[in-house]
C-alpha cells in the first residue's frame, strides 16, 4: 500500500514540478500539502528527478508560516533526506534550509557536506580577503539614502570624506537663484500678510 | 565544463545554464562576477546587472548566492557593499517578476516579531501597501518594546512608503495617513539603543513634522507662485534625507508631465530649484538626482521651439554644474563625455557646460578630473570659439595648467 502511495506522490510531483526547466516556483503545490503528503514525499524523495527535488525544497518558502510550524517535523525529515543527496545542489539547498522550519531563517553556518570539496568555505574565504582589499567602492545599502545623520552613522559608521577633485572659486548659479527665490518668498509672504 | 572551470578559465563559460548545472562551476563563475563588481568603479551598475543575471538564473542559484552575499555582508570591512549588492540583486529578481520576499525575509533577523513580519511579507509580495497591514506595523512600532527598526528598513518597503506619500495621484485614506508618515519617520530617524527594545527616538518628532509638511504641499497641487511662499519652510524640511527623497519623487512626477515646460514661464522653475537644494544637502541622493536630470535633458520636448529647447537644456546643465560643484563630479563628467562621444547633443550645449565649469573651478585638480575634462576642453570643435589671443582665456589657461602639472 505504501508503495502505491509513494508512486502516486512521485507522479504528482513530477507532473506539478517536472515540466519546466526553470527552478523558479510560485509554490502552487503548497495548497495541496499536509502532514501525510509530506511523509509520502519524504519516502519517495531519493527517487525524484533533481529538478523536482530542487523545486520541492524551494516551494517551502511559499508555505504560510503557521503551516511551516505545524509541519515542522515532516519538513525537517525531508530536508534531512535531501541533505545526503548525491546531487550537490540539492544537498546544499537542504543545508541552507536546515533551520527554516524551526526558526524561519536560513542557515548561514554551512557545514561542509563533502570534505573533499570545500566549495563553500573556500569561496567565502577568498571573497572575504578580496572584500577587505576593495572595500573603497563607497556603495552603501539602499536604506541609507533615507536615514538621518545619526541613524546613518549607527548603521554604517562614519563615512570617509569624498574626494576633492578641484577647488571651487565661484559659487554655482544655483546659489544666486536660491537667494533670489527666498527674497521673492519674503515678498509674497509680506503681501499675504497685508492682504 | 568542469574541466574548463578547474583549469581556471571561468571567463570562457559564457552560458549560465551550463555553468549552473554544477554547483562548483557555478560558485567559481559567481566568484568572478562578485570580484568584477568589487573592482568596478563608476560603472558598478553594469557589473551588478551581470552578477544579478547569473544569480537569478534559477531560484536555487538565487538562494545559494544570496546566502553567500549575506554572510559577506556581515563583514566589518566592506560588508555594506555586499549588502547593497544583495539589495540590487533582489531588485533585479523582482523586476523579472519573481516573488523573492520570503527569501529576503528568511535572511532578515528578528524572527520573533511574527506579526510585523507577516504584515511586511504580505505587502512586499504584492508590491503594494494596504491600510490593514500598515495598521499592524503602526501598532507594533508604538509598543513599549517595538520590533527592531531594521525590519522597516527593507528598501522596497521604504520606496513604497515614499511613493504612497509623494507620488502624484496616489490615493491615501486620510484616516490612515498618519500611520504611513509615522512609519516612514520612524525608519528614517530611530536608532537602536544600547538596551535592546529601547530605541532612541529623539529625532522622530521633527522628522515626522517635516514629512507631513512636505506631504501637505505635494498633495495640494499649489501653483508655482504659491509654492514660492512656502519655500523657506520647504528648504528647512528638505534637510531631512527622507524628505529630500520624497521631494525627488514628487518633483519627478511634476516635471515629467508632458506639458510642464510648455506652461512654464520662469527661466528656472521652482520645482527644479528644489532639486538644487536636495543636491546641496544630500550627497547620497546625487546618483538618483542625476538620473532625473539626464531623463529631462534627453526628453524630446518637441512642442517647444528649437531655441526654447536649447535654453531649457542649458538650464538643466546649470543644475548639473551645481551637482558637480556639490561633489557629484565623476558621474556628471562621464555623462557629458558620453554626450560628446555620441554626437547627438548640440555642441553649443557642451560648450556652455564647459564654460560654466571652467569659470567655477581652480586647481589643484585630481588626475581623474583632468583625464575627464582635458580631452573635451582640447577639442577644437567644442572650444575653438572660446579661445582668445594670448592665452588669457579660461580654456587656454586650463590647458596650459594641465600640460604643466599632469
Amino acid at each position: 500500500m505504501a508503495n502505491v502511495r509513494d508512486s502516486d506522490t512521485s507522479l504528482w510531483l513530477h507532473n506539478k514540478l517536472g515540466i519546466s526547466n526553470d527552478s523558479w516556483t510560485t509554490g502552487s503545490i503548497c495548497t495541496q500539502l499536509n502532514a501525510e503528503v509530506l511523509k509520502n514525499i519524504k519516502d519517495c524523495f531519493p527517487d525524484l528527478q533533481t529538478q523536482v527535488k530542487l523545486k520541492l525544497l524551494l516551494s517551502f518558502f511559499h508555505i504560510p508560516r503557521r503551516n511551516v510550524e505545524e509541519w515542522k517535523n515532516e519538513l525537517e525529515e525531508i530536508i534531512e533526506v535531501a541533505g545526503v543527496d548525491s546531487d550537490l545542489w540539492v544537498a546544499m539547498l537542504a543545508e541552507v534550509l536546515k533551520t527554516f522550519p524551526s526558526a524561519g531563517t536560513l542557515n548561514t553556518e554551512i557545514a561542509e557536506f563533502d570534505e573533499t570539496r570545500p566549495i563553500f568555505s573556500d569561496m567565502i574565504n577568498e571573497l572575504r580577503k578580496l572584500l577587505a582589499k576593495h572595500s573603497d567602492l563607497g556603495l552603501l545599502p539602499l536604506e541609507c539614502l533615507y536615514l538621518n545623520k545619526n541613524a546613518l552613522v549607527s548603521v554604517v559608521g562614519q563615512q570617509p570624506n569624498p574626494v576633492k577633485h578641484f577647488t571651487l572659486k565661484r559659487k554655482p548659479k544655483s546659489v544666486a537663484l536660491r537667494s533670489e527665490l527666498l527674497a521673492k518668498a519674503a515678498e509674497v509672504q509680506a503681501n499675504q500678510k497685508k492682504a | 565544463i568542469k574541466l574548463i572551470s578547474d583549469a581556471g578559465f571561468q571567463g570562457e563559460i559564457t552560458s549560465i545554464s551550463t555553468a549552473a548545472q554544477q554547483i562548483e562551476v557555478f560558485s567559481r563563475v559567481l566568484k568572478s562576477a562578485i570580484v568584477g563588481f568589487l573592482q568596478s568603479s563608476d560603472d558598478w551598475q553594469n557589473s551588478v546587472n551581470e552578477c544579478a543575471k547569473m544569480v537569478c538564473h534559477g531560484a536555487h542559484t538565487y538562494v545559494y548566492s544570496q546566502v553567500i552575499v549575506h554572510i559577506l555582508s556581515q563583514e566589518q570591512r566592506g560588508g555594506s557593499i555586499m549588502k547593497r549588492l544583495s539589495q540590487e540583486i533582489t531588485k533585479c529578481a523582482q523586476q523579472s517578476g519573481h516573488d523573492v520576499t520570503p527569501i529576503t525575509l528568511a535572511l532578515t533577523a528578528g524572527e520573533s516579531w511574527r506579526g510585523a513580519r507577516t504584515a511586511l511579507a504580505a505587502m512586499l509580495s504584492r508590491g503594494a501597501l494596504n491600510p490593514a497591514d500598515i495598521s499592524v506595523l503602526f501598532r507594533a512600532y508604538n509598543q513599549p518594546e517595538p520590533p527592531p527598526v531594521h525590519l522597516l528598513r527593507i528598501p522596497q518597503f521604504l520606496e513604497l512608503l515614499v511613493d504612497s506619500l509623494y507620488k502624484l495621484g496616489s490615493k491615501l485614506n486620510p484616516e490612515h495617513k498618519s500611520k504611513y508618515t509615522y512609519l516612514l519617520a520612524y525608519s528614517a530617524s530611530v536608532c537602536e539603543g544600547v538596551t535592546p527594545g529601547k530605541p532612541i527616538k529623539d529625532e522622530l518628532k521633527p522628522t515626522l513634522q517635516a514629512i507631513e509638511k512636505i506631504h501637505a504641499v505635494c498633495c495640494s497641487s499649489v501653483s508655482s507662485s504659491e509654492l514660492i511662499a512656502e519655500l523657506p519652510s520647504l528648504y528647512h524640511c528638505i534637510r531631512f534625507p527622507v524628505v529630500g527623497m520624497g521631494v525627488l519623487v514628487w518633483v519627478e512626477c511634476v516635471v515629467t508631465e508632458p506639458s510642464y515646460f510648455k506652461l512654464c514661464t520662469e527661466h528656472c522653475p521652482v520645482h527644479l530649484a528644489l532639486l538644487d537644494e536636495v543636491a546641496s544637502c544630500h550627497p547620497l541622493l546625487h546618483h538618483r538626482l542625476l538620473k532625473l536630470l539626464i531623463k529631462l535633458f534627453e526628453s524630446k520636448q518637441e512642442d517647444l521651439e528649437i531655441l526654447v529647447q536649447l535654453e531649457l537644456r542649458k538650464m538643466l546643465l546649470d543644475r548639473m554644474v551645481n551637482l558637480l560643484s556639490r561633489g557629484c563630479v565623476v558621474p556628471v563628467l562621464l555623462y557629458i563625455k558620453n554626450c560628446t562621444n555620441r554626437g547627438d547633443v548640440d555642441l553649443s550645449l557642451i560648450r556652455y557646460f564647459l564654460t560654466e565649469v571652467l569659470d567655477a573651478i581652480a586647481p589643484p585638480f585630481t588626475p581623474e578630473f583632468v583625464q575627464l575634462v582635458l580631452p573635451m576642453v582640447e577639442n577644437e570643435e567644442i572650444t575653438g570659439t572660446m579661445r582668445a589671443e594670448g592665452e588669457n582665456d579660461p580654456v587656454s589657461e586650463f590647458i596650459v595648467h594641465c600640460k604643466a602639472h599632469y
